[in-house]
């Protein structure tokens, strides 16, 4: 009995093969589980605590902004708000290409897959250079943590964002010299959890996007 | 998949615009609204489509909803 119930727990941790329309070797796992969320469920812990930290951090920016409802306003559109656009587009195109890249993966095509990986890399650095610019520009117009609460949130959160988004960099290079290197030996778990990382960088900046720079 | 992937994509940038287009028209209620639902319905899309969560146990779909209910409520309020 005992022997028959870890049978089947192996067998749903195990990556099983499967036959997709295209003929092709495809892994799948039974992420309809609750232990096996895409990625592991280690990875969405973290995810959920990151979400968490940064929402309140969001909360507080939309309580002192009700508060300071002027300061907030005057500071806001201090910000280039086409730059934020552009690099919210360089977020969502890369997330596109990482999406792409574990469905390369999943679907056997290591070349592919590595491939996708490399151009999002290229969309995280862009957004990175982009952000740069935007805070040098800040600095030459005097635009400090200390000018006001507004800007503290500002570079506080952006600048928190902005080293997720280069840790989540150096995750896909992993991972794209893993699958280069090492290509049915990666783990789909371990690319599936770096695209999470990855994606979750993408959800915190679509929160931060529209409350530094749009809503007020 | 892949062309649903695509045309996330393709309504994610389309989103994307329309936000930054109507934050344009600053000052009434509804703008600051339809800014909040934008982003919610991106942030939602991402999570489901790109991370594959629509696939998950509801569990990790309830999290990632009330999650950005809760923000998105929130800040409706506050603001």
């Amino acid at each position: 009995m005992l022997e028959s119930e870890n049978k089947m727990e192996k067998k749903s941790f195990q990556e099983e093969a499967s036959i997709d329309s295209n003929n092709k070797l495809e892994t799948t796992i039974d992420y309809s589980k609750v232990a096996y969320p895409p990625g592991g469920v280690l990875i969405w812990i973290v995810i959920y605590l990151e979400l968490v930290t940064f929402g309140m951090a969001i909360l507080a920016l939309a309580y002192y902004g009700s508060q300071e409802r002027e300061l907030f306003h005057e500071s806001s559109m201090k910000l280039n708000r086409v730059i934020g656009t552009i690099n919210t587009i360089f977020l969502l195109t890369s997330g596109l290409f990482v999406a792409l890249g574990v469905h390369a993966f999943k679907a056997k095509n290591h070349l592919l897959a590595a491939r996708w990986f490399h151009f999002a890399v290229w969309g995280g650095f862009g957004f990175l250079v982009l952000k740069m610019f935007e805070y040098y520009q800040k600095l030459e117009a005097g635009l400090t943590m200390d000018s006001n609460s507004f800007f503290t949130f500002y570079w506080l959160l952006t600048a928190f964002h902005w080293i997720h988004v280069l840790v989540g960099m150096v995750i896909l290079l992993i991972i794209r010299r893993n699958i280069v290197k090492k290509k049915a030996a990666t783990l789909i778990e371990d690319v599936e959890a770096g695209a999470a990382f990855w994606h979750m960088c993408d959800l915190v900046w679509l929160l931060l996007y529209p409350m530094l720079y749009l809503l007020f | 998949m892949k062309k649903i992937q695509l045309y996330t994509y393709g309504i994610l940038i389309f989103l994307t615009l329309l936000t930054a287009f109507i934050a344009s028209f600053q000052g009434s209620k509804i703008i600051i609204i339809a800014i909040i639902a934008i982003a919610l319905t991106k942030f939602w899309l991402v999570a489901f489509q790109f991370m594959e969560l629509k696939k998950a146990h509801p569990f990790w779909k309830f999290l990632i909803v009330i999650f950005a209910g809760l923000i998105g409520g929130i800040t409706m309020i506050l603001y």
